[in-house]
């Protein structure tokens, strides 16, 4: 019986404790978090919890898009006029003398020798930088010197303008390791849109006719188009076409004979293909150099196709760049659209293009179509 | 026949083939680009002598201006230059040239021979190492020598972009002094960067618009000298002129010589009505051109010689018309809100520059020679007057500041809008006429 008693006893002790300690015996404390605490008065309080307005959107451009030191009165003429040195001292009144200084002669001077060296400035690699478009409206494109695809901001006045961006860096007092100094360096300014004195102040005057360019009616004259139909076009002989085209085919069929497999197999070069971002990084390199700034409107109407064979280091062989085709223009603004060409993919590419070494194969040769039609509406 | 193309096909695809088996070039499409100033270096060009070092730095000097004031180049500054040219024929340190971005470079040197001066010069395409074009030397007398470093720019100029130049060249204008009431105006002549001006009338009367012929040896402008506007013929050289026979008791004035310099079309103002006339200067016949009841004036002949573009307010306001070169229908080109004047055809032949009032404010503008594409280029109190310099890329203007102390003054802008800088003038100038290239 009390054998019982005892058993029954440190039982309901055993029990009970476990009830009441058994927690206790939990591996891991509950996570908890600590914040600082500070007093604030019931002023603070309230601005703190003052209901914020909605933000306001405005068609001004950000203050980001605005020169440094504008005022209000941004639209006057003068802001974007460039000073010109003072003339010549005025001579006084006299005859012209133009038979004497008619330039005369015209002489072919001899070739000198051309030395090539490599540069040996080191610089950082180009970077493309844009500011993010503020979303909503397109922000008023502001004149700048540079017009480019994307827009950059006014570069700190302090800043030196360069392609890469660099916050300056100076020797601290005090610290523990002296830290090199650097200068600040920004991009350059740039627009992407040429704006026009007129086109500044468009609240005080429209741009452009509101008639539509090309909807011009025409006066019928029926007499000139019937003598402009009348010579009917001449109708070719069937005979005269059946040989070239056979002689095509003949052509196309021994090439592809001669070929063979030979053809399908190795004209893919070998190694993965660039992926559409490595692509793009090549175009917008070559694109940040590409000026056509100086070109003549002919040439701002004629595409170029150029040929380029590269190094492995992403450096062009200058030798190799020539002028596959161009379209659009006479063969002297061909030759000043290729010049524009071969000065961007030669400038930027001083450096060598950032381009896979392991896909080498893949870009060992390029074609780079330069078309500046869209350049033309700037 | 047959047989014989496939072989030569056969083989040339033989031949081919191994430079084929490399495989395809990878293709890009580049259609966004920049436009920037082109950054050039001109360092001083190496006199021969002592006497020809102060022209040789000023010819380096020159050349740099006409480039930089294009808006299309970017002199790069002599302090930034790593590379000393002491030799004209030394050869060209590329790298020192590329290190500065310099991407035109512009070699030159200059001898003096009692008073003949000579330049010659080298335009090198830096990061392709080649040469543009060929040497060149001018040569000349020393009192040209700023003729001569006009003539290097434009060579520059065209080699590199492919335009026409314009640098060698002049401009007649009307240069204008006192206050506004009371202005005494001359007809003056420059160069076209406002250097070496010459005066060509006295202020004793009015004169208006000078308009130089195709040839730029002559002069025609309106003259209030005999009480009623008449316009005279100017030999800009020998600075002798003569009136043209028109009717008594009508008023001439907007004379424009015709692309053969040898007729003139202007307005003649007659029992109250204006309408345009075309003279032939030998003879002194006029033919009648408009006969409406409107007033037309400010003609201008396309550079060929076939069309007339001018100003009339047959429709209530001022508009702009394109007629036949011997009359006939007109048709209206603008069609704009506001008023349009003084239409100039483009030397190029494809743009006709023009003023545009609007909205109390004054513009230079172009559009195609149909009205389309209308552009407006400036905006201000008062522009007008245009110009096209000889190779239809830059127009040159009167710009006339507001109030009784308003200045006239002359300013120049591509005509894509940009690059809008004033022309120094030693006083007030307006009415500007922009020569051809000189011989």
């Amino acid at each position: 019986m009390q054998t019982g008693t005892k058993i029954s006893a440190i039982a309901h002790v055993t029990l009970v404790g476990w009830a009441l300690f058994g927690g206790t015996f939990r591996s891991e404390p509950l996570p908890f978090e600590v914040q600082d605490v500070s007093v604030i008065s019931a002023e603070e309080y309230a601005a703190l919890f003052a209901p914020t307005p909605a933000p306001v959107v405005s068609d001004a451009p950000s203050d980001l898009q605005e020169p440094p030191k504008q005022d209000d009165e941004v639209k006057v003429p003068e802001q974007t006029e460039v000073q010109q040195p003072r003339p010549e001292p005025v001579t006084p009144p006299e005859p012209q003398p133009a038979p004497e200084t008619q330039p005369e002669v015209v002489v072919d001077t001899p070739d000198p020798e051309v030395v090539e060296q490599t540069p040996t400035l080191v610089q950082p690699e180009p970077e493309v930088v844009a500011l993010p478009v503020p979303p909503g409206k397109k922000p008023k494109p502001r004149p700048a010197e540079k017009v480019a695809p994307q827009p950059v901001a006014p570069p700190p006045p302090e800043a030196k303008p360069d392609e890469v961006e660099t916050p300056p860096v100076a020797d601290e007092k005090g610290a523990d390791t002296p830290r090199e100094q650097q200068e600040q360096t920004a991009p350059e300014e740039a627009t992407d849109q040429i704006v026009t004195e007129a086109e500044q102040s468009k609240e005080l005057a429209p741009d452009r006719s509101p008639r539509p360019p090309s909807k011009r009616p025409q006066r019928s004259e029926p007499a000139q188009t019937a003598e402009v139909e009348k010579p009917a076009e001449p109708t070719k002989p069937v005979a005269e076409d059946k040989p070239s085209s056979s002689t095509d085919d003949a052509v196309k069929d021994a090439l592809a004979e001669a070929l063979g497999d030979a053809q399908q197999s190795d004209t893919t070069p070998s190694g993965p293909p660039l992926t559409g971002g490595e692509k793009d990084a090549l175009r917008v390199a070559v694109s940040n150099c590409w000026n056509v700034g100086s070109l003549s409107t002919e040439a701002l109407k004629t595409t170029v196709v150029v040929s380029v064979t590269m190094n492995r280091d992403g450096t062009p062989v200058t030798d190799s760049i020539r002028m596959l085709e161009s379209s659009g223009g006479s063969s002297g603004a061909a030759k000043q659209a290729f010049d524009a060409a071969r000065r961007a993919i030669i400038r930027c590419g001083a450096k060598g293009y950032d381009l896979p070494a392991d896909k080498y194969d893949q870009w060992q040769a390029i074609e780079m179509t330069f078309n500046p039609e869209r350049m033309r509406i700037k | 026949m047959m047989k014989f193309l496939t072989s030569l096909f056969l083989g040339a695809a033989l031949l081919a083939a191994p430079a084929h088996a490399q495989g395809q070039p990878l293709r890009i499409v580049i259609d966004e680009g920049v436009i920037e100033p082109m950054p050039f270096a001109v360092p001083d060009f190496v006199p021969d002598s002592a006497a020809a070092a102060d022209y040789a730095r000023e010819i380096s000097r020159v050349i740099s201006a006409d480039l930089t004031g294009t808006g299309l180049f970017r002199e790069i500054s002599s302090d930034a230059f790593i590379s000393r040219v002491s030799s004209f024929e030394a050869p060209v340190q590329f790298a020192d040239w590329k290190a500065i971005n310099a991407q035109a470079l512009v070699t030159g040197a200059v001898n003096v021979s009692g008073n003949r001066l000579s330049v010659r010069f080298r335009i090198w395409d830096v990061f392709s190492g080649a040469e543009l074009g060929s040497g060149l030397q001018f040569a000349g007398t020393t009192d040209g020598w700023r003729r001569m470093a006009h003539k290097v720019a434009d060579q520059v100029y065209s080699r590199i972009t492919g335009e026409g130049a314009y640098f060698d060249s002049r401009v007649a204008f009307v240069s204008e002094s006192g206050p506004k009431d009371q202005r005494r105006k001359r007809l003056a002549i420059m160069d076209y960067d406002g250097a070496n001006v010459q005066y060509l009338t006295d202020s004793s009367s009015i004169v208006l618009a000078p308009r130089f012929s195709p040839a730029g040896d002559r002069l025609l402008y309106t003259s209030y000298e005999s009480g009623t506007p008449r316009i005279y013929v100017l030999d800009v050289n020998r600075v002798q002129r003569q009136v043209l026979p028109t009717q008594e008791g009508t008023m001439s004035f907007a004379p424009r010589f015709a692309p053969d310099g040898k007729t003139v079309l202007y307005s003649l103002a007659q029992g109250g009505n204006t309408d345009l006339w075309r003279m032939d200067i030998s003879t002194g016949n006029s033919v009648r051109l408009t006969s409406a009841p409107s007033i037309e004036t400010a003609p201008s002949y396309s550079p060929d010689g076939s069309r007339i573009v001018f100003e009339s307010d047959r429709s209530g306001t001022p508009q702009l018309y394109v007629m036949p070169a011997n009359g006939g229908e007109a048709t209206r080109i603008s069609f704009g809100q506001g008023r349009y004047g003084t239409p100039v055809w483009s030397p190029r032949g494809d743009l006709i520059a023009f003023t545009k009032q609007n909205k109390g404010r004054f513009h230079i503008g172009v559009m195609r020679i149909d009205g389309s594409e209308e552009r407006l280029l400036t905006a201000s109190f008062l522009d007008e007057g245009p110009t096209w310099s000889p190779n239809g890329r830059v127009i040159m203007f009167t710009r006339e500041t507001q109030g009784a102390s308003g200045q006239s003054s002359l300013y120049s802008v591509d005509i894509s809008g940009r690059n809008l800088r004033p022309v120094r003038t030693p006083d007030g100038a307006s009415d500007p006429s922009w020569s051809p290239l000189q011989n």
